[in-house]
């Protein structure tokens, strides 16, 4: 009985201990990032003594960042909507029903990943300029979700494909519509992936620069992150890395804040019953 | 007009098919431009798209802010990262997307000229009554079969940094800067006996564009060439290169440039000396604010050769009016502004910047700092080497240059490894 | 499993049951529209464009002049592929089994829930925030030779004698810090698509495993690991092929060095299209890249769905 409780113990220890070290190693680099981000460092916008002078001059950088940051919000939030509703949407069709040029899309979908992004950047930009959406933020969201529609179609199949048929099935008995089977009953079974595929769709477009950069031409339409790169730019390559470090934070921030509210979309057990991962 | 006429091109083609598609496609990106008919008054309160790069941003940012307060025009500023410049430019080329003017660095310039993205503006360029005092290096580098594209836009020198702090700890003269490049290489071993982590020099040894930027201006102050003067075969084992190859390959080799001086390929190049751990090395003019700013003591001297002689790479940007461009009255209105005494003497001078006219090197503001006015006289002395294939050849980290670089610096044989990388960088050269 | 039968239900009269499918396949095929409406619109129709580009020489401005085969013929001649394509295989078949296996160990380690744990995913996951472009370049200063903090903190903690040079010290070490920085940046990523497969998985088959008087590994091997296929399908779809077309992390961490010894097959693209502007030849890589990862893929699918099949639909 009491070597149960000892080996229990040990066995927690060691496991606080491991995870902790891996937290470290993983919290590391930002970690740094931020305290190298308020200290002295010559030649920064901090260049004696602990501040803020390195946010102070990413704040007033180019248009500003309230307008950056205005600009980052736009796009994450058409792009994480539209994502999760084209995904959920799609995720259920091919989980659920058989229609003709399933295989095919779903096939084309994945593609997506497998095409070399900075070549198929150039006929995007074309095209948007046909559909008049060159230096749009609607037109830059719209691509970002494309670019995220394979992983979070992907996923939303696999969430949907998790729910037993019998619970629609038994719905559909009673008279209810597919829409409607989707919206009272499935929904709520898929919001672990609906979670995951917002909270990816939402990093994807908040963090990512060189598709803003190469489809917006404005700069007041410019995200936050094409700013802070071309603050951190010095002539022949080098890097103003007291700047790049400001940036790293003011971009990492929302993200602890929105991660740890999400943490509520993991709670385990609200799918029990469910049989295929 | 245009693009409503391919749009609806498109919405068909989606109608009819893939086929059609491709056929159609090509057809809409295939459409010429129409040269623009100038317009009466260049100052009309136009406005006027412009690029430039991150690394230049401050020259360009100072000239526009400065039209746009006493002009109609308006001027409105794209800073695009330094990386992705090309892509940015090239991916808006094919889309028909240019803006009105744009930028490049200097280096470059033959890529893009001879690509056809810039306007010739030749007669304009001619009429200037200060025609022939602009930044030589830069009108040659835009001018392309005989035409000339681009004006000199912002001038960065290479120039030799010491730390005067540096060099009184080391019972050194704080100043006096070294002339030739041995002399350099003797400081450099005093300082590193200093010790701890002092470090005597420090060198990008993995960065091509540094190593053009820092070494070829000791090649051709000791009267060698890198290359041809048209750019098309290399002359790398010829005996300056490796006389001044030779004494960076030492000074690494005993320890005296930084250990890490072999993986530098750029990001920490600047903030190496701005550490205050270096004491002596070849840096981007430009950089002397920053410098000042960190709090160092620094001396600036020009680069020499082994043993004696002066000079430099100018580097920095040209500009141009996009060949795509529907306002080039406007366009012009800016560049030829930009060149003005006013915007000179009065936005770049007043600003310890470098200025883009010989005729004005001698100005108010130019006499308060004695180190810019190192750096202006040895403008006239300095060279920007022309090739078609520069980029791909010489700072590209994929290019022949830098291996050979690294071969000559790093590699086991100094003599074998320019002998080899000169046919490949050669080749390269001569690639179409 | 469960039986993904997709026609009616077993209590929908015989005659009814064609008209009835029919809808049902219109229902399906409307649901789908969206996303057929962005991928035709989005990415098939600029992947034409690129199949078409191959086929020309394609100047930045200017008409294009077809000139098939060159820009094919070309790749063959470039001095530079044959070693990117060997290159990026290698780092794929490296990163692939370091990455899985970080990610499924930080996935069980943070499964459960206990005190603490949120934490421990928010830590795991964080990297995820910053681009990766920043990313690379936040590694290239810490792991500097001269002026990052690594080396230093390495030799006060006894692990390291003198200093390393991480970044360009050698071709191995090159690769070495390329992966720990796409471990640091995709580890939690992919940790929590595992874990939404993990949490899919209910708690009463464990519970009936365990009376039946199953280990762990047990446990693991029969329940866990079948149970996850198509999640595990998932994760290795967007790791194998996002590793094959890897970028950022040659691009800005090691330059493609030291001496070409981690220049990745986009590289290769991104120098034929940016800096010698062959915007032609560029295509005709992406156009033979994206045929390989595709049949890459379909085959990858059909191995993985073999064990399933039975059940599948």
């Amino acid at each position: 009985m009491t070597r149960g409780v000892m080996s229990n113990r040990l066995a927690r220890g060691s496991y606080y201990t491991t995870m902790t070290a891996l937290a470290i190693l993983f919290l590391f680099p930002l970690v740094w990032a931020g305290w190298a981000s308020v200290k002295p460092t010559p030649g920064s916008g901090q260049p004696v003594g602990y501040g803020l002078g390195n946010f102070v001059k990413l704040m007033h950088y180019g248009q500003g960042l309230p307008t950056y940051l205005f600009n980052s919000i736009v796009i994450a939030t058409l792009t994480v909507t539209g994502t999760v509703v084209v995904s959920t949407l799609g995720g259920y069709a091919f989980a659920r029903f058989r229609f003709p040029g399933r295989d095919l899309l779903f096939l084309a979908i994945l593609a997506i990943l497998m095409v070399p992004y900075p070549t198929l950047l150039i006929p995007l930009y074309v095209l948007l300029g046909w559909l008049d959406l060159q230096n749009s933020l609607v037109g830059l969201a719209l691509v970002l979700m494309m670019f995220q529609l394979p992983f979070a179609t992907f996923i939303m199949r696999n969430s949907f494909e998790a729910i037993p048929r019998e619970l629609d099935e038994a719905a559909m008995v009673d008279g209810a519509t597919s829409f409607q089977v989707l919206t009272h009953i499935l929904l709520h079974g898929v919001r672990a992936g609906l979670v995951t595929v917002g909270l990816f769709a939402f990093l994807a477009s908040w963090s990512d620069f060189v598709v803003p950069l190469i489809l917006i031409s404005s700069a007041d339409r410019f995200p936050l992150p094409v700013a802070v790169v071309n603050m951190q730019q010095n002539v022949f390559g080098s890097i103003d890395y007291a700047v790049l470090e400001a940036g790293v934070v003011v971009l990492a921030v929302p993200c602890i804040l929105l991660f740890l509210i999400l943490q509520r979309g993991y709670v385990r057990g609200f799918m029990s019953g469910s049989l295929r991962g | 007009m245009s693009t409503i006429w391919s749009r609806m091109r498109c919405v068909n083609a989606l109608v009819v098919g893939c086929a059609a598609l491709t056929v159609t496609l090509g057809l809409g990106l295939g459409c010429k431009s129409k040269p623009s008919a100038p317009s009466g008054n260049a100052d009309d309160g136009t406005t006027i798209t412009m690029w430039t790069r991150a690394a230049t941003e401050a020259q360009s940012k100072l000239l526009a802010d400065a039209y746009n307060a006493s002009h109609k025009n308006k001027v409105e500023l794209t800073v695009v990262p330094t990386d992705n410049y090309a892509q940015k430019i090239a991916t808006a080329a094919g889309g028909k997307a240019l803006p009105d003017l744009f930028a490049a660095d200097v280096i470059f310039a033959p890529n893009y000229t001879s690509k056809h993205l810039f306007l010739d503006i030749t007669a304009r360029i001619d009429a200037l009554p200060f025609k022939d005092a602009l930044a030589p290096a830069h009108i040659k580098l835009g001018t392309y079969q005989g035409k000339k594209y681009a004006i000199p836009h912002t001038i960065d020198l290479s120039v030799i940094f010491w730390n005067k702090e540096l060099y009184t700890k080391a019972g050194l003269d704080p100043e006096k800067g070294p002339t030739t490049l041995k002399e350099l290489a003797e400081h450099a071993r005093k300082i590193q006996a200093l010790g701890g982590d002092i470090n005597g020099t420090t060198e990008a040894g993995n960065c091509g564009g540094c190593g053009v930027f820092t070494f070829w201006p000791s090649v051709w102050a000791a009267g060698g060439d890198v290359m041809n003067a048209d750019g098309t075969v290399a002359t790398l084992d010829s005996k300056p290169v490796k006389d001044v190859l030779g004494i960076w390959r030492q000074l690494y080799a005993d320890g005296v440039a930084q250990p890490g001086s072999k993986e530098e390929q750029g990001p920490t190049w600047v903030g190496r000396f701005q550490s205050g751990k270096v004491g002596v090395a070849p840096m981007p003019s430009t950089t002397l604010a920053m410098m000042d700013g960190a709090g160092l003591k620094v001396g600036v001297i020009p680069i020499s050769g082994p043993d004696g002689g002066q000079s430099t790479f100018v580097g920095g940007d040209v500009l141009g009016i996009s060949a795509t461009s529907t306002k080039v009255e406007a366009a012009w209105n800016f560049m030829a502004w930009s060149l003005s005494d006013a915007a000179q003497v009065e936005v770049l001078a007043k600003h310890k910047d470098l200025i883009a006219r010989t005729d004005l090197a001698e100005n108010k503001y130019s006499a308060a700092d004695p180190r810019v006015v190192i750096s202006l006289k040895v403008l006239a002395q300095g060279k920007t080497p022309y090739a078609l294939n520069f980029n791909q050849t010489f700072n590209d980290p994929q290019g022949p240059w830098l291996a050979t670089l690294r071969g000559a610096l790093f590699g086991p044989d100094l003599d074998q490894a320019l002998t080899e990388g000169n046919a490949k960088v050669t080749a390269s050269l001569a690639q179409k | 499993m469960v039986a993904s039968n997709t026609s009616a239900p077993s209590t929908a009269p015989a005659r009814a049951r064609p008209r009835w499918a029919a809808r049902r396949q219109q229902i399906g095929a409307a649901y789908a529209a969206p996303a057929a409406v962005i991928v035709g619109v989005f990415f098939l129709v600029p992947l034409v464009l690129v199949l078409w580009m191959s086929l020309h020489d394609w100047p930045l401005i200017g008409e294009p002049a077809f000139n098939l085969p060159a820009n094919y013929a070309a790749i063959g001649r470039n001095p530079l592929f044959a070693d990117a394509v060997a290159f990026t295989l290698k780092y794929t078949v490296i990163v692939t089994i370091v990455l899985f296996g970080s990610a499924f160990g930080l996935a069980l380690g943070v499964q459960h829930h206990r005190r603490g744990v949120g934490l421990f995913r928010t830590a795991f996951f964080l990297p995820g925030a910053v681009g990766f472009a920043t990313a690379s370049l936040l590694f290239y200063g810490l792991l500097s030779r001269d002026l990052g903090p690594v080396n230093p903190i390495l030799q006060a903690l006894g692990i390291l004698h003198r200093p390393v040079s991480w970044v360009g010290g050698s071709a191995n070490l090159a690769l070495g810090s390329s992966i720990g920085l796409v471990v640091w940046r995709f580890a939690g990523f992919n940790m929590l698509i595992l874990l939404n497969g993990l949490q899919a998985i209910p708690d009463d088959l464990y519970e009936a495993a365990r009376i039946d008087g199953a280990g762990r590994w047990q446990q693991f091997t029969a329940i866990t690991l079948p149970l996850m296929r198509s999640t595990i399908a998932l994760v290795l779809i967007v790791m194998i092929t996002g590793s094959l077309l890897a970028f950022d992390q040659f691009y800005i961490l090691t330059n493609g060095g030291p001496d070409n010894s981690t220049t990745s097959i986009v590289m290769v693209i991104v120098r034929e299209a940016f800096t010698r502007f062959d915007l032609g030849s560029a295509a005709a890589v992406s156009v033979v890249v994206l045929a390989a990862l595709i049949a890459l893929n379909v085959l990858q699918l059909q191995i993985l769905r073999r064990g399933d099949r039975h059940g599948d639909s």
